[in-house]
């Protein structure tokens, strides 16, 4: 049966045995056939100290259903069973030290990347959002708030719109929660419309991990949960990043 | 002359699916002094500006047409669509006049570069589309919410020529990712109308026809000329 060229690639560097990464921290959970834990993948993604911009944190556009829930969820991450996940301009700063398989890896000289959620970085304009993470549930929360250029039907946000809000917020879950990296399939069922400068809430859970893909479930709602905005499910591929040859 | 612009719209929603026409002209021919972004700018590749030709050329016997677009939709449209869908409540009038097309966002080359061409008699919608690096992913490639975003654009303005419409539904297959800076072709025509439903399927391809990027299928609903959206 013919594979699909995703596919194919993750099977040869599946079968390359690449070695595992010395860098691991200890207490280990193995999520999968993969060699990085959530654990060693969030401490990763959330560098401690670090002089990059993080996006997803308060600014004057945020509305007050979006600041009091964010305030909500920042209490809840001194627990630590939460986490904020930081939100860079590029995809390529959250992975630093780290690259795509030479089958994929692009070689640039290109500088100016943008990872697409954070495009349009006039405050309010674009994607507001910021995403909490459960690593040991593998499910997470996006608070989004639409702004005026996201617009499609006058007033509202389009519909592509919030498919990438779900697509990121997929993407993110899926890296931590088990090295899922390429969008496989979306499949999105819309419901109402949201209004531009209101909150929509992003629940996204992990349902199963199976054969080097990660299937996920996302239902975005009104804070209140009255209104489902849309519901979605995704699938993504498995793929593990190498490092990068130490200088 | 809002209230028969109103009845007009009542009028079109309301018939049976016919061929496009009046709704065209409302968005077409509006006189704006507005830049229209469906043609060829500096940061278009070869390949974009190639392509762009060929259909310039499949125009000249009136079976394609090249469509505007700008970055605003004309006051009037606006107006128009918050009077018959929307509850006063969601009506915000700064709001409106900060909006603008989310694909016509970004500086030149940076983010969404297109233009589409509609053929009527196929009912078929062609989407010329060269990303920027303000579009990327997983590095070096396009993020699937911006695939997801032309997908959902052309697949709508496919869908829109028959009547206002709203997306129901949306499926994306993923076949390989779209390096960065590329141009694809977004190839989509309606499949098949069911009463106020319309089904749109969608390809994205390379140039040459050789690779598949992408496949989806979209659901459209008319709106109905009786009910609120909100």
């Amino acid at each position: 049966m013919m594979k699909t060229g995703f596919q194919r690639v993750a099977r040869l560097v599946h079968h390359k045995a690449l070695p595992r990464n010395p860098h691991l921290l200890p207490r280990l959970h193995q999520a999968s056939a993969f060699g990085s834990s959530t654990d060693s993948l969030v401490a990763r993604f959330c560098p401690e100290k670090t002089d990059l911009k993080d996006y997803a944190i308060p600014n004057a556009s945020w509305c007050p259903d979006m600041l009091s829930l964010y305030q909500e969820f920042l209490e809840k991450t001194k627990s630590g069973r939460w986490i904020k996940l930081p939100s860079f301009k590029s995809n390529r700063e959250h992975i630093q030290g780290l690259k795509l398989p030479s089958g994929l890896a692009a070689a640039s000289d290109k500088q100016d990347w943008r990872i697409f959620t954070r495009c349009i970085q006039l405050e309010g304009q674009g994607y507001e959002y910021v995403i909490f993470f459960h690593p040991s549930e593998k499910k997470s929360v996006c608070l989004f708030q639409p702004g005026p250029y996201l617009e499609g039907a006058p007033g509202f946000a389009h519909g592509g719109s919030l498919a990438a809000m779900m697509d990121e917020t997929f993407s993110k879950t899926a890296y931590l929660a088990g090295e899922g990296l390429f969008t496989l399939s979306l499949n999105i069922r819309f419901k109402n419309l949201i209004p531009v400068g209101s909150l929509a809430v992003l629940d996204t859970q992990v349902e199963k991990i199976e054969n080097q893909k990660l299937y996920m479930s996302c239902i975005a709602q009104s804070r209140d949960k009255q209104t489902v905005y849309a519901k979605c499910s995704g699938v993504f591929l498995q793929l593990q990043l190498e490092e990068e040859p130490s200088q | 002359m809002l209230r028969s612009c109103a009845a007009r719209l009542r009028t079109l929603v309301a018939a049976p699916a016919r061929r496009p026409g009046p709704v065209w002209r409302l968005f077409s021919s509006e006189k704006v002094v507005h830049k229209d972004y469906g043609l060829p700018n500096p940061s278009w590749s070869k390949d974009l500006r190639l392509l762009f030709d060929q259909f310039m050329k499949k125009c000249e016997d009136g079976s394609w047409k090249r469509l505007s677009s700008y970055r605003q939709n004309p006051t009037r449209v606006l107006k128009d669509f918050q009077t018959r869908f929307v509850d006063p409540r969601f009506m915000k009038e700064e709001q409106m006049s900060k909006a603008q097309q989310f694909t016509r966002s970004f500086e030149e080359g940076l983010g969404f570069e297109y233009v589409m061409f509609y053929n009527k008699v196929e009912r078929r919608m062609v989407c010329l589309f060269q990303s920027g690096l303000h579009l990327q992913g997983v590095p070096g490639y396009v993020h699937g919410g911006a695939i997801a975003t032309i997908i959902d654009v052309t697949t709508g303005m496919c869908a829109y020529a028959e009547g206002v419409a709203m997306t129901a539904n949306l499926n994306i297959d993923y076949k390989k990712p779209i390096p960065l800076c590329s141009v694809v072709v977004v190839n989509c025509q309606i499949s098949n109308t069911e009463g106020r439903k319309l089904f749109v399927s969608c390809s994205i391809q390379s140039v040459d026809e050789k690779t598949l990027y992408t496949e989806a299928t979209a659901l459209f609903v008319k709106l109905d000329p009786d009910k609120r959206l909100t």
